[in-house]
């Protein structure tokens, strides 16, 4: 091809492109563009979302172009950078309640107080968790997702050795100690794909050994860390750690190795949360075994059971959205009874968005009808202020990575108890001075 | 002459001065990387100072480099000089099955360890348990974590030094090669009179490299371990992640990476020396 026929063909490709481009302009004229920048989901999720929000949302609210970015591990970064310069979606997904303080207080975010009042947000979502996406008084966010701690356990085991699963520490202990006579590991647990599983048994300990009513005093700053019911929780966890309740391999056995374990009868329990649950068809049933899951015991005057309540993700408008009518109706129709059930029948455990009232949730025939009862239970419970705190959703970032390395130390002996709670009680001061601690319900 | 410059030298400002140059200057701010960053002098290393991983991690870097300045430089040079003895196609064959472990991308030579060799339940070591062998995962320990990590990262690199070591070897004149073995010399008076010093720049360069690279390891510590258990395999790359990514605190990030930095520039002058000693 001749010098001049390339420029040609250049040229007109510009204009092609050109004519293209201002096409697309002015389809874009007719419908608002509404941005979401969502995090990795596997090929068959992305469908899901694709066919039961994007196509009935657009379907229904002619006027509007929603489209659903998926922007994978990363997602936090590029949202942080985006919104410092004013690019970012207009839907913004942050990965939890203490990146929606500091991105308030920056002034990134849009309050949402207006459109919780119109749209009926206040009435249809739990109030525990419109209180955690406060920020100065004002609504920043809502929980895409909530998720809680308990107990998995293998109902056909524990039917064999006449088991009863336990309501108090103690029974606990007991049972946990007649399962390592058995050569079985009491405690399904690893966390080689993933070292913050650490938290998981800090916050149950929290939670169900110091109890929530101290949890929350510690959260608002009026008890220390290094209080004597944490001191004791810590402890006993490390307790656990030394009579060998974790198994050999925690740190070799990735989180659903560890799972698997529960379902073919080389582990008795698993004190995890309910994000597992997308593991349980995946291994109960070829395994003949079925599953239970209860809330994890209580020591003795700590009501049982204890709910400590975890968020994954929320949702938020961004200050500089030209269209945040467009987003606020986004998140309304991911809060409706009818995207809870359609989602929940194809993708449980990663959309149990905080509904008040299941009762009128149509969840899909197919679905493991224990996951249904456990997530009816679970917002009951919080409605009855049953619940406690999970370290990951209330603690603010610093003191809670501490905390995942920190334990760790304790368990192989490295410092103590006492050395552990000393240093996130100082961690746990200085952010709390800075203003990084996520808002804490009130009891 | 200047404008032939010019496209190298605004994509070394853009992609590497001005970043350079910002993470110098947050260094010295509380940021959280959200809000605006607030000037705090050298509050971020008289933490770091106070902060025990931070320790942890520069002693681990410390071992790190000993470990790499020996081990895999060592089984370069010994394999490189078989490769010499061994007939040409033979020695064609045998670098390929050294080199090939550097072309398997980290995350999966790291993975393929981590699952089919160190797991108790799906590898290599887990079949060793079943039929009795003392054998525990060596990431799992604190005492072993980070020679565990050490060992996956010198598989995969020796063979690198090794070809590398084997091109330079047959650059040394023939003409003293052939001397020495008229002279009589043994194989080892050959590597020691000969050999070594004849390929001692490509050397001094693997070991100044090897320095930087010990500085900046990430990959494989971060994958396999995550830095654990309880602090013991932190090196200061993934201490500066965690501060940034995970604790939101970007001034102390930064000021590990300064550090990481300092001995990389060390490593650097030494090298400039050196080189320009020998083009004189």
């Amino acid at each position: 091809m001749g010098y001049r026929a390339k420029i040609a063909l250049a040229g007109a490709a510009l204009v092609a492109l050109g004519a293209s481009a201002s096409v697309t302009a002015a389809m874009a004229e007719e419908k608002k563009p509404i941005t979401w920048w969502y995090e990795t989901a596997a090929p068959e999720n992305q469908e899901a979302l694709q066919k039961l929000l994007v196509e009935p949302f657009n379907a229904a609210h002619p006027g509007e172009s929603l489209s659903i970015d998926f922007r994978g591990a990363e997602l936090d970064k590029q949202l942080r950078i985006a919104m410092l310069s004013g690019s970012g979606p207009d839907v913004v997904y942050t990965a939890g309640p203490s990146y929606v303080a500091s991105m308030a207080q920056a002034g990134q975010l849009l309050p949402l107080d207006d459109y919780a009042a119109k749209l009926g947000w206040n009435d249809r979502v739990l109030p525990v968790f419109l209180e955690l996406g406060k920020y100065n008084g004002k609504l920043y966010a809502l929980p895409k997702t909530y998720e809680t701690l308990g107990l998995f356990y293998n109902k056909t085991l524990f039917e064999k050795n006449g088991w009863q699963p336990p309501k108090t520490i103690a029974e606990l202990e007991t049972l946990a100690d007649a399962m390592k006579a058995k050569g079985l590991v009491p405690f399904a647990a690893g966390n080689a794909d993933w070292r913050p599983s650490n938290e998981h048994y800090v916050s149950i300990v929290l939670n169900s050994i110091a109890g929530p009513e101290n949890v929350y005093k510690a959260l608002n700053g009026e008890i220390p860390w290094t209080a004597e019911p944490f001191v004791k929780a810590i402890d006993t966890l490390n307790n656990w750690w030394q009579k060998g309740y974790f198994g050999p391999n925690y740190f070799s056995l990735t989180g659903e190795q560890a799972f698997a374990q529960v379902a073919t009868g080389q582990a008795g329990m698993a004190p995890t949360g309910t994000w597992n649950f997308q593991n349980v068809p995946r291994y109960f049933p070829q395994n003949n075994a079925v599953p239970g899951f209860v809330g994890f015991p209580s020591a003795e005057g700590v009501p049982y059971p204890i709910y400590a309540l975890g968020i994954g993700s929320t949702f938020s408008i961004a200050n500089s959205s030209q269209n945040p009518d467009g987003a606020a109706e986004v998140i309304d129709y991911v809060f409706s009874d009818k995207f809870y059930g359609d989602m929940n029948t194809v993708w449980q455990g990663e959309w149990n968005t905080p509904l008040k009232d299941l009762s009128k949730v149509q969840i899909g025939a197919d679905v493991l009808p224990l996951y249904g009862e456990t997530m009816k239970n679970l917002a009951a419970s919080v409605s009855d202020g049953q619940y406690g705190y999970t370290t990951w959703t209330f603690l603010p970032p610093a003191t809670d990575t501490y905390l995942v390395s920190g334990m760790e130390e304790v368990w192989l002996g490295k410092i103590t108890t006492a050395q552990f709670l000393e240093k996130l009680d100082a961690t746990f001061k200085e952010e709390k001075a800075a203003g990084k601690v996520p808002a804490v319900p009130k009891r | 002459m200047w404008l032939y410059l010019v496209p190298t030298l605004a994509i070394n400002v853009v992609i590497i001065l001005i970043p350079a140059l910002l993470t110098v200057a947050l260094a010295f701010f509380q940021w959280d990387g959200i809000s605006a960053p607030v000037f705090i002098g050298l509050g971020n290393f008289a933490a770091l100072w106070s902060d025990g991983p931070f320790w942890t991690a520069l002693q681990n870097n410390l071992i790190w480099t000993a470990l790499f300045l020996t081990v895999p430089i060592g089984m370069g040079l010994l394999a490189a000089s078989l490769l010499l003895v061994v007939p040409r196609r033979g020695s064609t064959l045998f670098q390929v099955v050294y080199f090939l472990p550097v072309i398997i991308a980290t995350a999966i030579t790291a993975r393929v360890w981590q699952g089919m060799i160190y797991s108790p339940v799906t590898g290599v070591f887990g079949y060793l348990q079943k039929l009795g062998l003392p054998i525990v995962n060596p990431l799992s320990q604190t005492s072993t974590a980070l020679f565990g990590v050490a060992t996956v990262d010198l598989w995969h690199w020796w063979g690198f030094l090794c070809v590398i070591f084997f091109a330079a070897l047959r650059q040394v004149p023939q003409e003293q090669i052939e001397a020495a073995r008229i002279e009589g010399a043994s194989f080892w008076q050959m590597m020691r009179y000969v050999l070594l010093p004849g390929i001692r720049p490509t050397i001094m360069l693997m070991m100044i490299m090897t320095v930087i690279w010990s500085f900046l390891v990430f990959d494989f510590v971060y994958i396999l371990t995550q830095g654990g258990p309880a602090f013991s395999s932190e090196v200061l790359s993934t201490l500066a992640y965690r501060k940034a990514f995970y604790d939101l605190n970007v001034g102390q990030a930064a000021a590990t990476a300064l550090v990481i930095s300092l001995f990389g520039l060390v490593a650097t002058f030494f090298y400039i020396r050196i080189q320009s000693r020998e083009s004189v």
